[in-house]
């Protein structure tokens, strides 16, 4: 048996089965991870029934409505600490957690409840779910729809009926009126009111400069002048369109009749979207989730994060990695060429190489502090004095941008590149270069038609460690330029386009943001889920681009893998 | 070491190379160019003798020897041509390689030179008379000693000697003109001996060629070990090549 | 010796002992003078001063580390390129110091290929890979480049084998081509002389004397230096050889008098394959 055992150790198959253990791990929990994440996240989306019930409590009850969000069992030793009377023959009890929204109304979006103090629980038909864009949800019923005061319909009743019916289709063609309304109203807002206010900026600017410069020439500022009256008549046309598109939207409004049995008047524009959940069809459900996964990805938060998409923020990552990318590239291949090829090798290089390699181990908050000083206030603060002097005080490059995130984010990942270029560049067969130096090739021609093309895989393989190690990367970025909440995106149709002064949404600031600094944890939750599946799932996508150009750049280069 | 010394030492080693086996096969082919040469001698020497005692049974066994020198041409010439092939011989090598296949033909021309001493002994004493074997016997001594000189210059790779044989090929070219003219006077005296004087004058001629042959050799081993030939060159050009060698 | 016809021989200084190639009558295109190679205190080359004829095959031999590579590569400056190698004398190409401060190194190593051991085409297209020292020189008229890559693949005796897959990657191509090519990308260019460092090393024994017969080929046109360990090789292709030992230039002189009767006995002793 002994001899056996030790035969068997001998033979490496204890290795074998140890090192495949550990793999199946890590492919594990991996999937876990992310299956756990996606679940959670993506399950937000899905439309869940609305439960109405009596929740009778200490001797009173009341009627609660809400979502079931969490049940859990929760034992009774705390439940009587908390001096509520429980049985004695009971270990524990069923609690659900219930988004009763109305935050208006009652102040709480959630609330726990014992199950079995709830009594009569239905699912209405008619129940509604509204989403707003502030205030968070309205559950309720319908009771009357005004057009300019005038009631136009009205219902008593609860049950699903023709005349209920009839009275709903009426609220969703107000609404798709008031949704049309609303973007015909962020256009201008946003674009071309926006527009307007960036020019008359810049005309401030232009004049500021002009005074800076003692410039008295009454032809510049009288165009200044011109200019700006112009764009003043522009801004009051626009204003009076959107006084008339206010009033417009206004116009509709509902009574509604919430949990507590008060009726509560309702803007039909304050409304995002508004659907009866218990009355969808699987179908319409699935509909009504694609809108919402659609809405996740595509448009702006609201209230605080909390509500909405998260475009800004996905936009903001990946155009910030993208800068990285291009600015990581080129440096870390010049600084390891210059390590590699041109540098005596001896004291300074060797010290060199330490510190790149050290470089990789150092904390990124610390490169967070050192882009806020170094970049933002020593490097921004010059720019701004030679540059932009016109807007001072307030700064332009002197404050945290995406400029400087790319920048800081490219510093911190340049030791990972000049690793894996240096990897390729020592694969790159010696006699290739003297093959061409020897045709008469400078070093530097050498370099860019011979070396670069066939590092170029190992390099793509650097960035894509950048790539991952940037994207998830928040505590620098926290002090160079990411923000909550950015008005406008970094690129967009005012001249010159891209604003790499600007300050940008990052997905995991916003995973930060949302999950732990929002007013409404429970409410956020999912949405922390949710955006943290986002964010892996860029990642994972900037990575497969660039693993895509690496497969292909290393099939072109195969041969001399030899 | 200096170049003066490599000169004399240059032949001095064929067990020098790194591959064992290529010493060896080049000291079997040089001991058997040796032993051939031992069998051609002792053929020249018998054929002589058998002349000189008019000894038939003697001349005989010296014919029978020829078989093995004929053997040992084919063998030689044989080795020469695998050693080429298989070991692309350069200097010192490839000259030995050379001057042996060469030195191999000589041997085997010796030889037959010696068969037909024998042959005119047997139909000597088949006619009778033993005039011009003075003459005989001078050149005999001279050429077997040439033959004796120039094997003991190829053992030991010495030019001087292989010189001195080189030279004694003009003594026994005078020799063989003076024994000739001896002969002729001979035969215009007496015609009767003509006969017999004929078969002493193909015995002095095949004497003279061994003689010639020797000189060739002697001239392989200069070219073997010197680097240069002398082929065809006066004695006076050879001395100085050889001087010039040493 | 083809060049040497039977009748042009004279039949009495055959007799006398004349060799018929001999270094007078060559014209020069290589001179080193006193040539010393230094690696950091380490002397490499221990002064040198050799003539080496043009249009002719000259071939360097010696055991590993005796400094013919570091010699060849002197004659390109690739020397340049190792750290602390540091050099003094001279080596006069065409009567210009080719070490002189006012040289342009990219300029002398078109006028002085060189081809290694191991063939090293580039990664891209055949055509590419000999259109590549063209580019370099700015050669931009497509049907020009197209003329001298034809050309230099014909010279290279390896047209007929690629010119149907020109566009075709180089590493496509066998281990003898792909070294033709290397050769035929060093001639695109028209240098002067052409280094080859142990050309055929790597090579099957076929290509090995394809490449041999195209070194014999182009020898009417560059001045050729090949360095191989290969005495076998030396003895086949070159017109004079050169022998090298520790550093040292041992002996240097016309092939066949070098292959048969060497002045040297460290020369004997090497080519004879004896104990140094």
């Amino acid at each position: 048996m002994k001899t056996s055992i030790s035969s068997w150790t001998k033979s490496g198959s204890p290795w074998i089965w140890l090192n495949a253990g550990a793999v199946a791990i890590c492919v594990i929990m991996v999937v876990s991870l992310i299956g756990l994440i996606a679940v959670r996240g993506l399950a937000h989306f899905w439309p869940a029934d609305v439960i109405q019930a009596t929740y009778t409590e200490q001797q009173s009850s009341r009627v609660v409505i809400g979502e079931v969000v969490q049940i859990e069992q929760v034992s009774a030793t705390q439940l009587r600490d908390a001096g509520i009377v429980v049985a004695a023959n009971i270990d524990s009890l069923e609690r659900k957690l219930l988004k009763i929204g109305n935050r208006d109304m009652g102040g709480i979006d959630f609330s726990w409840v014992l199950d079995r103090d709830l009594s009569e629980v239905t699912k209405p038909a008619m129940l509604f779910t509204a989403e707003r864009y502030e205030w968070g949800n309205l559950y309720g019923y319908i009771r009357s729809f005004k057009q300019a005061d005038k009631t136009i319909a009205k219902i008593d009743s609860y049950p699903k009926s023709s005349l209920y019916l009839d009275l709903w289709r009426r609220v969703d063609q107000s609404m798709q009126r008031a949704q049309q309304l609303k973007k015909k109203i962020l256009t201008i807002e946003k674009n071309q009111i926006g527009s307007i206010n960036y020019q008359l900026e810049r005309l401030r600017l232009k004049e500021r400069r002009l005074e800076l410069d003692a410039n008295n020439d009454p032809q510049a500022l009288a165009e200044i002048a011109n200019e700006r009256a112009q764009l003043q008549t522009d801004y009051h046309a626009l204003e009076a369109m959107l006084i008339e598109l206010y009033t417009d939207i206004n116009r509709d409004s509902i009574s509604v009749e919430v949990a507590s049995g008060k009726i509560v008047p309702v803007q039909i524009a304050s409304l995002v979207r508004i659907f009866r959940a218990n009355d969808l069809r699987l179908d319409q459900k699935m509909l009504h989730y694609i809108e919402k996964l659609w809405e996740f990805v595509s448009e702006d938060p609201r209230e605080a994060n909390t509500e909405g998409g998260i475009f800004p923020a996905i936009f903001g990552t990946v155009m910030m990695v993208i800068l990285m990318s291009i600015m990581v590239t080129p440096f870390g291949v010049v600084a390891d060429e210059d390590i590699i090829e041109y540098a005596k090798q001896g004291f300074t290089t060797r010290l060199i190489r330490i510190a790149v390699n050290n470089l990789a181990g150092v904390p990124s908050i610390v490169y967070g502090v050192f882009g806020l000083g170094f970049f933002v206030y020593v490097l921004g603060g010059s720019i701004d004095q030679l540059f932009y002097a016109e807007a001072l005080p307030s700064p332009t490059f002197g404050t945290g941008g995406l400029l400087w995130a790319s920048i800081t984010l490219a510093l911190l990942t340049v030791p990972v590149v000049i690793v894996a270029t240096e990897e390729g560049l020592s694969r790159i067969p010696r006699a290739l270069k003297e093959g061409s130096l020897a045709l008469g090739a400078t070093k530097a021609e050498t370099l860019f038609k011979i070396i670069l093309p066939m590092t170029s895989p190992a390099m793509m393989t650097g960035v894509i460690l950048a790539i991952a190690r940037a994207a998830g990367e928040v505590a620098p970025l926290m002090l160079v330029g990411v923000v909550k909440l950015a008005p406008t995106l970094p690129l967009n149709m005012n001249y010159p386009y891209l604003h790499l002064d600007q300050k940008i949404m990052h997905l995991g600031f916003h995973i930060y943001d949302v999950g732990f600094q929002s007013p409404n944890v429970e409410a956020s939750r999912p949405l922390v889920y949710a955006t943290a599946f986002l964010l892996i799932l860029v990642i994972a996508l900037l990575n497969l681009s660039a693993v895509a150009i690496r497969n292909r750049l290393r099939e072109k280069y195969k041969a001399l893998e030899m | 070491m200096t170049t003066d010394e490599y000169k004399v030492s240059k032949t001095a080693g064929y067990s020098t190379h790194i591959s064992k086996q290529f010493n060896d096969e080049l000291e079997q082919i040089r001991t058997e160019l040796l032993a051939m040469g031992g069998i051609v001698e002792r053929q020249v020497h018998q054929s002589v003798d058998a002349l000189l005692a008019g000894d038939l049974a003697m001349a005989e066994q010296a014919l029978a020897i020829d078989i093995q020198t004929n053997a040992m041409e084919l063998l030689i010439d044989e080795r020469c041509t695998s050693i080429i092939a298989r070991r692309q011989p350069a200097a010192s090598d490839l000259r030995l390689i050379i001057s042996i296949s060469k030195a191999v033909v000589d041997l085997e021309r010796m030889g037959d030179e010696a068969v037909r001493i024998c042959k005119q002994t047997i139909e000597l004493n088949i006619n009778g008379g033993s005039h011009g074997f003075q003459e005989v016997r001078h050149i005999a001594n001279l050429v077997r000693n040439m033959v004796k000189d120039v094997l003991t210059a190829f053992a030991r790779g010495d030019i001087e000697q292989a010189y001195k044989v080189a030279k004694s090929d003009r003594a026994v070219d005078q020799e063989y003109r003076s024994a000739m003219r001896t002969l002729v006077s001979l035969m215009m005296e007496d015609p009767r001996t003509i006969s017999s004087c004929l078969n002493v004058i193909w015995v002095l001629r095949s004497l003279e060629r061994i003689g010639d042959h020797s000189r060739n050799m002697a001239e392989h081993i200069i070219y073997l070990v010197s680097g240069k030939n002398v082929r065809h060159q006066s004695i006076k050009d050879m001395k100085s090549t050889v001087e010039e060698s040493i | 010796m083809s060049k040497v016809t039977t009748a042009s021989i004279d039949l009495s200084s055959i007799i006398k002992g004349q060799k018929s190639l001999k270094f007078a009558d060559q014209e020069i295109k290589l001179h080193t003078r006193d040539l010393k190679v230094f690696y950091g205190d380490k002397e490499a080359l221990h002064g040198i001063t050799m003539d080496i004829p043009k249009h002719r095959v000259t071939a360097f031999i010696g055991p590993s580390g005796c400094g013919k590579s570091t010699l060849l590569r002197c004659f390109n400056r690739m020397n340049d390129l190792v750290d602390n190698c540091s050099i003094s004398g001279e080596i006069i190409l065409d009567n210009r110091n080719i070490y002189a401060k006012d040289i342009e190194v990219a300029e002398l190593r078109r006028r002085v290929g060189m081809v290694f051991q191991k063939p090293n085409p580039f990664p891209k297209t055949v055509y590419e890979n000999v259109a590549y020292g063209l580019r370099i020189q700015g050669v931009k008229k497509k049907r020009v480049i197209d003329e001298s890559v034809e050309w230099a693949l014909k010279s290279a005796a390896l047209w007929d084998e690629v010119k149907d897959r020109l566009h075709d990657s180089a590493l496509g191509l066998s281990g003898g081509q792909q070294q033709r090519l290397v050769i035929a990308r060093t001639i695109a260019v028209k240098p002067d002389v052409l280094l080859l460092d142990e050309p055929a090393s790597a090579l099957d024994p076929i290509s090995t004397l394809k490449i041999e017969e195209l070194i014999h080929q182009l020898k009417k046109d560059f001045t050729i230096i090949i360095v191989t360990h290969n005495m076998q090789q030396a003895a086949r292709v070159s017109d004079y050889t050169a022998f090298m030992y520790m550093g040292d230039l041992i002996e240097f002189g016309v092939t066949d008098t070098l292959f048969t009767n060497p002045d040297k006995k460290q020369t004997e002793d090497y080519i004879t394959g004896r104990f140094g």
